[in-house]
């Protein structure tokens, strides 16, 4: 090679090299701004920037049932009766007062004056409309069956509401209205008789809660301004800016919550990202009671000596209920799959609610929570099982989140460790699994549910009536007929006595074995104070709450 | 000819989408199947049509096509138009992006690793081009994101753009979907740097995998073009070794180029699925693995259908430049 050749060939080397250089360059100079890495994005203590993995349905009460959509809900829509800070029973909100003037008769006053942040007079002209059209659309993802109760709304004035029931006495109605059926919504924004797109509500400025949406990009980013005319029992905003940011990608809102680039983040970081974010002192790992419950649903039909069995013997097959209660190891299920992010529960109502109490730990197991072999086998013994019990438990491996798969894996294998069972575990994609458990498929299967409100009756009425929604064949008349007086007992004590005894006969019974209750989990920067405040048993995330610095 | 050509291709992957969706059942019961009761189910597959014969079903899915209507989403209720044309614009800046990265380092580095061929820097440049296109594009996505995000932080995380960059462009009434577009409109140098710095690492990803195939081919052409005779007649005339590459030898190494490039526009969309899904950039690959995992078969349907086109046309245009380039392409 000539002389002139190498130099040809350095310069070509070094101006590929260049360029790559320009590149690196260039995008180093990119890099550091905006919210990456630099560590200091996030909000001022004018403004909090908060993350969620949630989806928004519908930003209209009558078009959506779901976590994503009631999140942004509370922020922005007022409740007549709404749960104060820590606490899951009702009061009124935006109402001056509320209740039953007869016993088919619930009357709510409202507050004079108030406004919603398009200037519009807030009346019981839109509450009326705000149920009225709730029965209307009845949309299929909407929550109006809710008001299954709910005949009719009068007003006989402007600041009053009278709602006609059906049933006397529902004790539930003050709840549903603080449920997701329960935002009041402004009749000259939304429509009466049809779903109102988001950006019609965003436009016509439709708010009268807490904050008012001063842009909005569906799943992508929300900000959010405190709305002065709010007069209700929860106060005004600790933060006068929010911006909620939607994220897919859970492992993306841990990253912004550690870098800085989010304050909060809350729902859905996985159980191994919030067990690590324990350890890092940038960020704060807030844990409140949860209202979501797995647990075992027993087909009476099916499951091993049940009625339609050949060797049916309903002493037996109540022993192979108890015996799976003895056996489950709670804590364990809690600590090993989910890293703490659930709870072990031990009755049919979690814990945090008014009425919840814990049969389950004292009846089973050693006494005190832990599993017990032992009691097991002595209780299939007395029974007359022959051991060990072959149980075909299913479970959904789509529907109840990625570590399903590890949670059913343990369940069979502390069943199994004892001898007593023989545990055929499979797995089924929601729709066939949706179909076949009501179909008498499955004879042992996981459920789990989250509330429609913070309330016990609606962990009994849904599961343990004689029409519930499991389908799985059981009756017992005594815990019909105490479910139903609870439902419409105004003497709070009384109630409260009828749900402790209606948990206790459901505990002996079994009809299905709760097992875990799911805390509430919120990441905040090590400098963002409330999230303990707003992390209480209503199960309702309230930005207001939160404030920085 | 070739034009015409574009009908039938696009009419039959159309028509292969439609079938393939159908295959596995109406898209109500794939969405929300086991979500409601069989009586709701069967009032809304009645509502939407999908109880009809599919012939039926099929010719009026056609015409909606021609006229612009690929139907509504059955997860969030949104017309697949509107999707279509909301996060088609991500997509389509993402890809132009990568397309940069995939020339900046791959020409050059082709013209290098062709120069120098056979000895160290050839080695090199060419086990890295097999690295940058074996590698799959979300192992690179997570091993860019790990490298220059969580350790040295020098990029975003995620995203297009930050929390506060993304308030002003809301703000300005910046909303053509092009968010460098949008970035100059706020006219704040930060927010068009903030933007910037979202599109390194999905941009670098996704470029990559073309980078390393431009290489190999500029590489293979530099060879060829170095070889010939009128190359050694100018290096004979006492030309210096830089013009010779610079001025003679890159350009006829170019041409295939071009006709790659039309190729890749398929990979690069494929690419894009898992390149915005690692890097939360929401286009159209982004939204397309959402809607599979919500199992809107009728938002995939309209995004796939999309896809299909776009890569028919553009290899369609790819062929006429080729054409007007070289003389010796004819159709």
């Amino acid at each position: 090679m000539t002389m002139s050749a190498i130099r040809g060939s350095r310069r070509l080397l070094a101006g590929a090299a260049g360029t790559a250089a320009l590149v690196l360059v260039l995008t180093a100079c990119g890099g550091g701004s905006g919210d990456g890495g630099s560590g200091d994005g996030g909000g001022s203590a004018e403004s909090l920037v908060i993350g969620t993995t949630d989806k928004i349905t519908s930003l209209d009460p009558a078009g959506s049932y779901d976590n994503g959509s009631f999140a942004v809900m509370n922020q922005i829509y007022p409740f007549l009766l709404n749960t104060p800070y820590g606490s899951p029973d009702v009061e009124p909100d935006i109402a001056e007062s509320a209740e039953f003037t007869s016993p088919t008769e619930y009357t709510v006053k409202l507050k004079p004056g108030l406004k919603w942040a398009n200037g519009n007079d807030l009346t019981s002209s839109d509450v009326k409309f705000t149920f009225d059209r709730q029965l209307a659309i009845a949309d299929e993802n909407g929550p109006s069956s809710l008001l299954y109760n709910l005949d009719s709304v009068e007003t006989p004035d402007d600041t009053t509401v009278v709602f006609k029931l059906k049933s006397e006495n529902d004790q539930i109605f003050p709840q549903i209205l603080s449920s997701p059926v329960g935002p009041i919504v402004d009749e000259d924004v939304f429509s009466a008789d049809a779903v109102t797109p988001d950006q019609e509500i965003v436009d016509g400025k439709a708010f009268a809660g807490q904050y008012s949406i001063t842009s909005y990009k569906a799943n992508e980013l929300i900000s959010y301004e405190a709305y002065e005319g709010y007069q209700g029992i929860l106060g005004e905003a600790k933060t006068p800016k929010i911006a909620a940011k939607y994220f897919t990608d859970a492992s993306n809102l841990k990253l912004e919550v550690q870098d800085g680039s989010v304050d909060v983040a809350f729902r859905s970081l996985s159980p191994t990202d919030i067990e690590d974010l324990r350890g890092d002192d940038a960020v704060q790992v807030v844990d409140g009671p949860g209202g979501e419950i797995r647990y075992i649903t027993f087909n009476f039909n099916t499951q091993p000596y049940g009625e339609k069995q050949p060797d049916a013997d309903p002493k037996k097959a109540t022993a192979v209920r108890q015996a799976v209660a003895d056996l489950i190891d709670r804590q364990a299920l809690a600590d090993q799959v989910y890293k703490g992010t659930y709870t072990p529960l031990y009755s049919f109502v979690p814990d945090g609610l008014t009425g919840a109490t814990e049969p389950l730990k004292e009846m089973y197991g050693d006494g005190q929570g832990g599993p017990d072999a032992d009691k097991a086998k002595k209780t299939l013994e007395d029974a007359g099982v022959t051991t060990p019990v072959e149980l075909n438990l299913q479970y959904s491996n789509d529907h109840y989140g990625p570590s399903s798969g590890d949670e059913y894996a343990l369940i069979k294998d502390q069943l199994e460790e004892s001898g007593l069972f023989k545990v055929n575990l499979q797995t089924t994609e929601w729709v066939q699994y949706s179909k076949d458990r009501t179909a008498d498929v499955y004879p042992a299967y996981q459920l789990g549910w989250f509330p429609d409100y913070s309330d016990a009756d609606n962990y009994l009425t849904p599961f343990f009536l004689k029409e519930n929604f499991l389908g799985n064949h059981y009756v017992n008349q005594d815990v019909e007929d105490m479910i139903l007086e609870q439902a419409v007992t105004a003497d709070e004590a009384k109630r409260t006595e009828l749900l402790g005894q209606i948990q206790e006969a459901e505990a002996k019974d079994l009809s299905t074995v709760p097992y875990l209750q799911g805390a509430q989990v919120a990441v905040t920067g090590a400098d963002v104070t409330g999230a303990k405040d707003t992390l209480d048993a209503s199960f309702k995330f309230r930005y207001a709450a939160l404030a920085k610095g | 000819m070739r034009f015409l050509l574009i009908i039938p291709t696009v009419f039959i992957l159309v028509t292969t989408v439609f079938v393939l969706m159908r295959a596995t059942g109406d898209p109500i019961t794939a969405a929300l199947g086991g979500k409601l009761p069989p009586d709701q189910l069967a009032e809304l597959i009645h509502a939407a049509g999908y109880d009809r014969p599919i012939v039926v079903q099929y010719w009026e899915y056609l015409t909606g096509i021609f006229s612009g209507d690929f139907g509504t989403t059955i997860s969030d209720n949104r017309p697949v138009t509107e999707v279509l044309t909301t996060y088609g614009t991500a997509t389509l800046e993402l890809a132009f992006y990568a397309v940069l990265v995939a020339l900046v380092l791959g020409v050059p580095f082709g013209m290098v690793s062709g120069y120098f061929r056979d000895r160290l820097p050839d080695a090199v440049l060419r086990i890295l081009a097999i690295l940058a296109y074996a590698t799959p594009v979300f192992f690179a996505g997570l091993i860019l994101k790990l490298v220059f995000s969580v350790w040295l932080g020098w990029f975003p995380v995620a995203g297009r753009v930050s929390t506060d960059g993304e308030i002003a462009m809301q703000l300005a009434g910046a909303d053509s979907g092009f968010m460098l577009v949008d970035a100059f409109k706020t006219g704040d140098p930060e927010v068009v740097l903030d933007v910037l710095s979202h599109a390194v690492l999905p941009a670098v990803a996704l470029g990559l995998l073309t980078a390393g195939v431009f290489l190999r081919l500029v590489r293979t052409n530099m060879i060829g073009t170095l070889g010939t005779g009128y190359i050694d007649a100018a290096r004979s005339r006492g030309v210096k070794e830089s013009r010779l590459v610079r001025k003679h030898a890159w350009r006829p190494a170019l041409i295939p180029i071009i006709t790659v490039a039309g190729m890749q526009v398929a990979m690069l969309l494929v690419g894009a699925v898992l390149t915005e899904t690692t890097f939360e950039w929401r286009g159209l690959g982004f939204q397309l693995s959402e809607y599979l995992q919500a199992r809107d078969f009728v938002a995939v349907q309209g995004i796939v259908v999309l896809m299909a086109v776009v890569v028919a046309v553009t290899n369609f245009l790819v062929d006429v430049l080729a054409a007007l380039i070289d003389p010796r392409v004819r159709y």
